[in-house]
């Protein structure tokens, strides 16, 4: 089929890019937007906007909060027909069901403290299994007030899924889509080395003022080498994160009883409580756990504050109480946990030094996960999922160039509907996500169900761009550019400048006000500043790139009439 | 304050680096001397090799300076990454900004 296996590398490289390479731009685009999803959160949620704190008392201010909260209504009402066993009797009411598990979990990029119980099912179908009913509460640490827990967190619980299960949750069909994607990238960038090979040779060229093909297939191979490390690390660490899950998932399914037993073991091994003992118990001071785990922490010269606490068995004579600390100053994710008794405050166990695998295990997944406290690493890491991300809608547009004059003269629509795809997920995906920071301004903060509108101004503004796309496509086939490029760019400039505003009149938080006292806000309002005035230079310079191809296109058809003449 | 120092050390370390490289390729060469017949004798092309090399090393130890090895290992291979995107840039519209690195190596082609 192929005479060589450079031509073979080649239509791999062509043919699964233009089909993932679609997915693999939203993966891109919404990992590099991901990097900053805390600050995001702050700036779609203006009642969170104050600084991080650390961990406030628990047995002061958390634990009489987390007795308080109640199993959420939804949960209930879906899950406890699953789990309570109708022999043994009627299900128990939902607000008086036992509480099982309380937890507790901040960062160093989160002002707020998201907390969480889980309530015990007193009757299970399946005595064995995780029987819990879920009720959430987010607090500022600061007064221990509730925040408004429906508003969504756009940042962290929108475009940070997106990232990667494109946030189609329906049997988690959006992982496995992003983990294909992920596949595909993988050899792409080894087919792309193999057939820009040469290009080594030149390795740090980019030729604006050619023809777009050749200019567009510089950038291609730019962005693609330049970033190769990071791109091939990326790609790899995030298959890593999940592969147990693309792998393996037999875990919960054929070896089900061996995982179960496994537990026990492990419980057996740790000395840490498996099951309750059914005895009631009161629990000791938390504080003082919380204590001895920092001075344990100190002693190994690690010292730090708390990440994330668990109470386990709550009430019972097996409780226990688990201990992680925040990993914000290193990459590695390193909980270095430490477990005590619920009921007399001892230290059980603490983890042990773990194996050179774990380590780099841990290494690899958190850089991609990204924990540490870094802003210039940060930052680095959009630049590199940005160049990503210009590497593949190069790809897009060398692949219409290359073909357009051919599927014109062949009658075929297949470039034009290329385009109108890459326009939809360059500049479409950039007014979907703008549309959504305006709409989150716009809709006022007690709307019940905001969360939900925001996410329909989304999706449908994306799809509106989908369709504009397409309508403006069919200068393709008159081998011009499209102008929905052009207009889908003025539309997300305008966009852009109007969430800033908005952000000022609807908060009163302006750059001069925000800038060097409060980054998280004035970060996103400068990005989105910038990002539209490279959209406007885009625009312009698109549109001189239009009349260029107008005159082309013009030559084009008289060479083609007086083709069919002759 | 002292990681900022060096991180911004590192950052023009790694692009007199990455210059340091391109000019050993005879294409970039050519660019930045503006002369279409001028190549880079061995000579100069192994003193460019040996700055080059040597610049992204130094990168690497300002790196190691300012943060934990494992974060900073990480900082510099995103450092090479925007120093050859910034190099690129540069030999796009301003080569002539690389004139002196050719000149510290070669007297005549420039005059």
């Amino acid at each position: 089929m192929f005479s060589s296996f450079r031509q073979a590398m080649a239509w791999l490289h062509t043919w699964f890019g233009m089909t993932l390479g679609f997915i693999l731009m939203v993966v891109f685009f919404f990992g590099s937007l991901s990097v900053f999803d805390r600050e995001i959160d702050r700036w779609s949620i203006p009642e969170t906007r104050f600084e991080p704190q650390v961990m406030p008392s628990f047995d002061e201010m958390l634990l009489p909060i987390l007795r308080s909260v109640e199993p959420n209504e939804e949960d209930y009402n879906t899950n406890m027909p699953l789990l309570h066993d109708l022999s043994q009797g009627p299900m128990t009411p939902r607000t008086e069901l036992p509480a099982d598990e309380f937890w507790a979990y901040t960062t160093h990029r989160d002002p707020v403290l998201i907390m969480g119980v889980g309530f015990r099912v007193p009757q299970p179908l399946d005595p064995e299994g995780h029987n819990h009913i879920h009720g959430n509460i987010t607090i500022d640490p600061r007064t221990g007030k509730a925040l408004p827990d429906d508003q969504l967190k756009i940042g962290s619980k929108f475009f940070y899924p997106m990232h990667f299960s494109l946030n189609l949750n329906w049997n988690r069909i959006g992982i496995y889509i992003v983990g294909i994607a992920a596949f595909i990238m993988m050899a792409a960038l080894v087919s792309g080395v193999v057939i820009h090979r040469k290009r080594f040779r030149e390795f740090f060229t980019f030729r604006p003022n050619k023809q777009t093909q050749r200019s567009v297939l510089d950038l291609h191979n730019l962005t693609g080498m330049v970033a190769l490390p990071f791109h091939f690390f990326f790609t790899f660490t995030g298959l890593l994160i999940f592969a147990s899950f693309f792998f393996f998932p037999v875990t919960h399914t054929q070896l089900e009883p061996l995982h179960k037993y496994h537990e026990m073991v492990e419980a057996n091994e740790t000395g840490l409580p498996h099951d309750r003992a059914g005895v009631p118990a009161e629990m000791a001071s938390i504080d003082a756990m919380v204590a001895k785990a920092k001075q344990r922490w100190a002693e190994k010269d690690m010292p730090g504050e708390v990440g994330f606490l668990q109470i386990n068995h709550l009430d019972d004579a097996n409780s226990y109480v688990s201990i992680y600390r925040a990993g914000s100053d290193r990459v590695a994710l390193v909980g270095e946990g430490m477990h005590f008794s619920g009921t007399t405050g001892e230290l059980i166990r603490e983890e042990p030094p773990r194996s050179a695998i774990a380590e780099v295990e841990e290494f690899l997944t958190g850089l991609h996960l990204q924990h540490f406290e870094h802003w210039l690493l940060r930052w680095l890491y959009v630049f590199g999922g940005l160049v990503g991300a210009i590497c593949i809608a190069t790809g897009f547009i060398f692949f219409v160039e290359k073909r357009k004059r051919q599927h014109t003269l062949q009658g075929s629509s297949g470039s034009q509907v290329v385009d109108a795809l890459a326009v939809t997920t360059v500049t479409g995906m950039l007014v979907a996500t703008v549309s959504m920071l305006v709409a989150n301004r716009l809709l006022p903060a007690e709307m019940v169900g905001k969360g939900y509108w925001e996410q329909v101004v989304f999706w449908g503004s994306w799809s509106v761009m989908l369709l504009h796309a397409f309508w403006r496509s069919s200068a393709v086939r008159h081998m011009r550019i499209s102008p929905a490029w052009r207009e889908q760019s003025i539309l997300f400039a305008v966009l852009a400048v109007a969430a800033v505003i908005l952000n000022w009149i609807t908060t009163g938080d302006h750059l001069l006000k925000t800038a060097f006292h409060y980054w998280p806000v004035a970060g996103v309002d400068l990005s989105l500043l910038v990002s539209s005035a490279i959209a406007i230079y885009a625009a312009r310079y698109l549109k001189k790139r239009e009349n260029v191809a107008v005159n082309k296109a013009i030559e084009f058809s008289a060479q083609n009439l007086e083709a069919s003449r002759g | 304050m002292v990681e900022i120092v060096c991180w911004v050390a590192a950052i023009f370390a790694t692009m007199l680096g990455m210059a340091s490289l391109s000019l050993t390729l005879p294409n970039h060469w050519r660019q930045v001397t503006g002369i279409e017949t001028s190549l880079p004798s061995r000579s100069e092309q192994l003193s460019l090799r040996i700055l080059g090399y040597s610049s992204l090393v130094v990168a690497l130890l300002l790196c190691l300076a300012a943060d934990h090895p494992s974060m900073a290992v990480l900082v510099w291979v995103m450092l090479l990454s925007l120093a050859a995107k910034g190099i690129a840039t540069i030999l796009t519209w301003r080569q002539h900004w690389l004139k002196p690195l050719v000149w510290l190596f070669n007297r005549t082609e420039l005059n």
